[in-house]
């Protein structure tokens, strides 16, 4: 018997000739935040919907708390939806948007009052919208709404919550504090986040585990160290966003990526695509005579371009069969390096950082 | 410089030179309006209003003020009457439009959600227009008369064994055609209010546990009364100045004020017919202004 609050086996989603989830299997325990990350395409928002009970699977099972979940309405599933847009009610106040689930709801509405008023404040102070109680809910920042979205899922109790790109309507510098405001909300109640994001730094920075999202396929299902330092697979390292991929073919002993030559290291990681990985931030640009040392691998390429974004710097090169590398430099490591544009240079890596599917 | 005065200066401060000449063009953009506003509607409005009180003999009119017109459709019960049934004719209505019209918008505009589908049917909807208003409303005759269709079927499928008189020209029938003519005016307004509802609002509302009558009444139809008083008002203002549908299906039984109108306008009598037009008026805008009360448009739509 599994030990988790939502089991999914074989779930499927078709749309047309497309599949939007593939024979998805998850466990998620409870008491966690799950973080879902995946491009836009992948099936993720679906995937929520389909949880949530706002759109039925073709094929598969979904068991929350020791219930099976297929032919339950949304409203009798107790699994709390946030929305990117927040969805909140436009002609009800701050205090009525949240006190709504539990004065509606078909089952176990509050009648009482004072309890409904009681509960109600509790979370109002808990997500920090005292004294906004009676506003309307265009009358309050984008910030204040996103609270909003979330407290009033959170009074009715759900044991789960559904998070769709919650933070994704709010500007920068706000989606950094309730990154944090978000996990201190969850650590506080107990209730297991799945939190849905396109963003792979969102992912790994929220996370307790990391679900990794790929053509409608669970690619990895792992603790964000994990999941960022051994991606399971070649998709896996692509939405991650920080490897330098090569297609190409092992043959005795050394990865063969067009006209290059890599040394094989560690072991590999079993792939049906066969794909060579090294990270932006383990390349080192030298001039393109420099000397390669025995646990070395090397590239020539072009200098392209870079993008300075505070406290690292971009490079962009072309290699001669003219495949994009990206090579993050950060500044408190290496002194910034002024490029040539379009002269070659040599990237040279540690052996032992690249990674092989196959 | 001795000839620039402090103010001159002043008025060198750029803001200050451009603000008159904005405002001067604003005023020429609501000129046509306002010229407009003034000739059709203040004008012949204050005109009524005056004619209602000048003195009417049998075959002249005279600008001698009076209030004998005013006392005369007072102390008449055929006048009074009609007022009466003006207002009974408009509630019905009113209320049947909005029987007929409220489900018909939440399907069309809640339940379709393929956007093209939902305004192909409020085309749909608008095509009776395409047809002359007498045709639409005579139509109504073949329908509900002694031979009509309706008895023709009533007696076919021995539902009734004597055809029913009632139907046409009667106050019914005078409903019927008006719910009929009428229900697209409450349609739309509704409809299209409830076509801007966020979907995801209403599986907010589910996923915390609401069922559909609930959600209905707390989230949908608030949502969509600013349509309905739009609708109100627009089925408001034809039904109380309607005459034409009442004298073709009641076969002149049935008179609302605007029936009266025509008839002293027909005789000559015009100053009785411009006390009746006030009365109408004042009676319109009482509604609308009451109608207005209900809902703050300005901040809805």
């Amino acid at each position: 018997m599994a030990s988790g609050v939502l089991q999914i086996t074989g779930l499927t989603k078709r749309y047309g000739a497309t599949a939007a989830l593939d024979n998805v299997n998850l466990d998620i325990p409870s008491d966690c935040y799950v973080s879902l990350l995946g491009a836009s395409g992948s099936g993720k928002t679906v995937l929520l919907r389909v949880i949530a009970g706002f759109e039925e699977a073709d094929a598969g099972a979904i068991v929350f708390a020791g219930r099976q979940m297929v032919g339950v309405p949304a409203f009798g599933r107790e699994i709390g939806f946030v929305f990117q847009n927040f969805a909140l009610f436009p002609h009800l106040s701050v205090y009525s948007n949240i006190a709504f689930g539990l004065e509606n709801r078909a089952v176990g509405a509050l009648r009482d009052r004072s309890e409904l008023r009681d509960r109600v404040h509790a979370m109002i102070a808990l997500v920090g919208l005292t004294g906004l109680e009676s506003r309307g809910v265009h009358q309050i920042s984008g910030g204040q709404r996103q609270r909003v979205a979330l407290a009033r899922t959170l009074v009715t109790e759900p044991r789960l919550i559904l998070l769709d790109e919650p933070l994704g309507a709010l500007d920068a510098n706000l989606r950094l504090r309730m990154r944090g405001e978000l996990r201190r909300i969850r650590d506080r109640l107990g209730v297991t986040f799945l939190h849905v994001t396109g963003s792979e730094a969102e992912a790994l920075a929220m996370g307790d585990r990391v679900v990794v999202l790929d053509r409608g396929r669970v690619g990895q299902f792992d603790t964000p160290d994990v999941v960022f330092s051994q991606p399971a697979s070649p998709a896996v390292a692509k939405s991650l966003n920080c490897y330098n991929l090569f297609g190409g073919k092992i043959d005795a002993g050394l990865f063969i990526a067009e006209d290059q030559r890599f040394k094989i290291a560690a072991p590999k990681a079993k792939s049906a695509d066969i794909s060579y990985a090294i990270r932006q931030d383990a390349i080192i640009i030298k001039d393109s005579d420099a000397e390669i040392e025995p646990d070395e691998d090397s590239i020539n390429a072009r200098y392209v371009a870079s993008e300075y974004t505070g406290a690292a710097f971009m490079y962009f090169f072309r290699s001669e069969s003219g495949a994009i590398i990206e090579v993050e430099n950060h500044l408190s490591h290496r002194a910034m390096q002024n490029l040539d544009v379009g002269a070659q240079y040599t990237l040279v890596w540690k052996t032992e950082h690249a990674l092989v599917f196959g | 410089m001795s000839v620039l005065s402090s103010e001159a200066i002043d008025s060198m401060d750029a803001p200050v030179v451009v603000k008159p000449s904005r405002n001067l063009s604003a005023y020429w953009l609501i000129a046509p309006g306002v010229l407009w506003m003034a000739l059709f509607l203040v004008v012949p409005i204050v005109m009524i209003v005056y004619v209602s009180f000048w003195t009417q003999t049998t075959f002249k009119i005279e600008p001698i003020l009076t209030t004998h017109s005013w006392e005369a459709f007072f102390a008449s019960d055929t006048y009074v009457g009609a007022l009466w049934t003006t207002i009974r004719i408009w509630l019905i209505v009113l209320f049947m439009t909005l029987l007929v019209g409220y489900p018909t918008a939440l399907f069309v505009g809640l339940f379709i959600k393929n956007k093209t589908l939902s305004t192909a049917l409020l085309v749909l909807c608008v095509i009776p227009f395409w047809t002359s208003f007498l045709i639409r409303v005579l139509a109504w005759r073949p329908m509900l008369g002694k031979e009509g269709a309706i008895n023709i079927i009533l007696q076919a499928l021995h539902i009734t064994s004597a055809p029913i008189d009632a139907l046409l020209f009667t106050e019914l029938s005078v409903i019927i055609g008006m719910t009929q003519i009428y229900c697209v005016f409450m349609v739309g307004p509704i409809a299209f209010m409830l076509g801007r509802i966020d979907p995801n609002v209403i599986e907010a509302a589910r996923d915390l546990g609401a069922g559909f009558g609930r959600i209905f009444r707390t989230i949908i139809l608030p949502l969509s009364m600013p349509g309905v008083v739009v609708g109100s008002i627009f089925v408001s203002v034809m039904v109380l100045g309607e005459f034409a549908t009442a004298s073709a299906l009641s076969g002149r039984k049935v008179n609302m004020l605007g029936n009266i109108i025509v008839t002293q306008v027909g005789s000559l009598k015009w100053a009785f017919a411009s006390v009746i037009g006030v009365i109408l008026t004042i009676l319109i805008g009482i509604v609308v202004a009451s109608l207005l009360r209900v809902v703050d448009l300005k901040r809805e739509l």
